[in-house]
């Protein structure tokens, strides 16, 4: 009874701290910000249209017979078709859907991941705190999409691109690892903790109810900038052969069609559009990203004379 | 003054994590699915041959015994021969090829992405929130979210297909042989003494390393803007100001010096996106260095040259990043724990 009291009083006390802190206000004034984000929900707005509209069966197909081949934007076909007489269009369109749900897929994994390692490093420190640590700095040691190639052999190929989302979600832990690890050292030492252990609270509950919450900030400034990683990186992949089976959606996919089979014998629409939405898309997650850094770090904030 | 204690146990670090690297590409390796021996024997080899080659690889042997042959090995730098790339070749005498271009590549986008990084990050901070400063730092963002394998493309089209005024793809015009000395293109014309050659080198590289460059430029630019806005607000810079000294001058001769030392930290990170980088790079403009012997080695399953490659690349990895710290160290006293 009064650990539930006492937890639901700290609640409390943390959406006072969100409302009363500037974040929010801060962020929305920052116009880098504000553009990245109106680029993030217009993309959501695609995505979600895109998958409710097309068939993916549908898109996927050849066309041959009802459309021309590698025919140049038009006003029937905005985006041109490719060489498979596809309508390229609604292929780049569903790409939004495929990117966001990759993308997520990797966040998220390599969130948990990383928060679950960051945060057991830090609360049980010693020989624990070591070993996972010092894991992650060998994973650290690689360059990220080396790593990442190197990886995604060990999943078999029937995953399609789920084999890139595997493989990048443990190139990314670490770097969640050490953020999280870092941020929940400095709530550790905050008195609540003790207070709230000396309660009687377990162990996983101490950390979820009261360590996590207050790692929360870093720990969106890192996913937000990941994310346009994760999507450029799964594009990557799928562009060196590593990801997209051939018909797939993927921007990635595409582009490595496009610019194989149809940048120089003209046809540039093939590979220029999919990889339009995919640099605004990445720009869009760079600039909300860099926005938060600057609304978190206050020292950014005068200007100079 | 340089701290010794400071390098000597950056070096001790140095060991352990090299290890771990090998670890990690031996259990990678490990755990795919491809068969080497069948990937050596051919996919219709009889059954006995197929088993014949595992165990002349020694991949019959108990697990740790190949561990402690593959970290032996490792060590003396012995990577085996290549199975498919180039048949029995020495894998060191492949890198030994490949290496030089890819470090050519990445050091001339590096300098590129400093020489205008740098000028860019300070114009950024001087005129803080101004119209200049939004439009540098967008710039910047986008220089990191435009992928390579687009960007790369595009250029080909307009400067070598549209324009026609710069090569394709490629290293050297077709019409020129080179001895490679060095391994550096650029270096190896030179010796030769040939302008027309170091003419055609360099024009080759024109493509590539700008988009490498442009790669760098934008984390440079961002850290260096924000590195001096750290400074800028210092009481020394404000010291110098009260004396009596011009803006323009407080910022060259006491912002830059300072703000520069947390920038240098940046150039390891991003060291490792330019490796990265450089597979994409290599493989858009058909350069043949380390990016592209790496993918078509995952992709025949040359596993001696993926393994290898992968490790050089760890490796060059970590050895940039010790650098960083020392000179850091070097630059920055109070880094001493």
């Amino acid at each position: 009874m009064s650990t539930k009291t006492h937890s639901s009083d700290v609640e409390r006390s943390i959406v006072d701290r969100i409302r009363a802190s500037p974040f929010l206000t801060e962020l929305l004034s920052n116009r880098i910000a504000v553009a990245g984000l109106s680029l993030i929900v217009g993309l959501f707005a695609v995505a979600i249209y895109a998958r409710l509209v097309y068939d993916l069966d549908a898109i996927v197909a050849t066309s041959f017979g009802s459309n021309p081949s590698e025919a140049a934007p038009s006003a029937q076909f905005w985006f041109g078709t490719d060489g498979q007489a596809r309508d390229i269009f609604p292929r780049v369109l569903y790409g939004a859907w495929y990117a966001l749900k990759f993308g997520t897929a990797t966040v998220l994994a390599s969130t948990v991941l990383g928060i679950t390692a960051g945060i057991v490093a830090a609360y049980y420190g010693d020989l624990t705190d070591n070993v996972i640590m010092r894991t992650m700095d060998v994973l650290l040691s690689f360059p990220s999409l080396l790593l990442a190639l190197a990886l995604v052999t060990i999943f078999p190929e029937s995953l399609g691109l789920w084999r890139a989302v595997a493989a990048l979600t443990l190139v990314y832990t670490p770097r969640f690892a050490r953020v999280v690890r870092g941020a929940a050292l400095k709530v550790l030492e905050d008195e609540y903790i003790e207070a709230t252990r000396a309660l009687g609270a377990t162990d996983p509950r101490l950390l979820i109810r009261h360590v996590l919450p207050n790692c929360l900030a870093p720990i969106t400034v890192q996913s937000t900038l990941n994310y346009g990683l994760a999507i450029i990186d799964i594009a990557a992949l799928s562009f060196l052969g590593f990801g997209a089976n051939p018909g797939d959606p993927s921007w990635g996919m595409m582009l490595a069609n496009g610019v194989e089979k149809g940048l120089f014998s003209g046809a540039w629409w093939w590979s220029f559009f999919p990889g339009l939405f995919l640099a605004l898309t990445v720009l869009g997650f760079n600039l909300l990203g860099d926005g938060m850094r600057d609304a978190l770090d206050p020292r950014m904030r005068d200007a100079v004379d | 003054m340089v701290s010794k204690r400071f390098i000597a146990k950056r070096l001790l670090l140095l060991g352990p994590v090299l290890f771990g690297v090998a670890t990690v590409v031996f259990a990678i390796l490990h755990l795919s699915p491809g068969d080497p021996a069948i990937a050596i024997a051919g996919e219709r080899a009889s059954q006995e041959f197929v088993e014949q080659v595992r165990s002349d690889l020694g991949l019959t042997d108990p697990l740790w015994e190949q561990y402690v042959r593959f970290l032996r090995n490792t060590a003396t730098f012995d990577f085996g021969e290549s199975y498919q790339v180039r048949r029995g070749t020495a894998v060191g005498d492949i890198l030994a090829d490949r290496l030089p271009i890819t470090i050519e590549l990445a050091v001339l986008g590096q300098i590129a992405g400093l020489l205008f990084g740098l000028p860019l990050g300070i114009l950024s901070a001087v005129k803080q929130d101004t119209l200049t400063d939004h439009f540098s730092r967008v710039g910047a963002l986008t220089g990191i979210s435009v992928p390579i394998y687009w960007s790369g493309p595009l250029l080909i089209l307009l400067f070598a297909q549209v324009l026609g005024i710069l090569p394709t793809s490629g290293r050297i015009g077709s019409t020129y042989f080179i001895d490679s000395k060095t391994g550096f293109i650029l270096i190896d014309t030179l010796i030769a003494g040939n302008l027309a050659a170091f003419q055609s080198a360099a024009r080759h590289l024109v493509m590539p390393v700008i988009v490498l460059g442009v790669y760098s430029m934008a984390f440079i630019s961002r850290m260096m803007r924000s590195s001096m806005l750290e400074v800028v607000r210092q009481d020394y810079m404000r010291t110098a100001r009260a004396k009596g000294q011009g803006a323009k001058t407080t910022v060259m001769k006491h912002g830059l010096r300072n703000a520069f030392i947390p920038v240098i930290t940046i150039i390891g990170i991003q060291f490792g996106s330019m490796l990265g980088g450089s597979v994409l790079t290599e493989t858009v403009f058909e350069i043949n260095g380390i990016g592209t012997l790496l993918v078509e080695a995952i992709n025949k399953s040359d596993y001696p040259v993926v393994q290898a490659t992968v490790l050089v690349f760890a490796f060059m990895y970590t050895i940039v990043n010790l650098l960083v710290d020392i000179t850091y160290s070097v630059l920055d006293p109070r880094i001493d724990q």
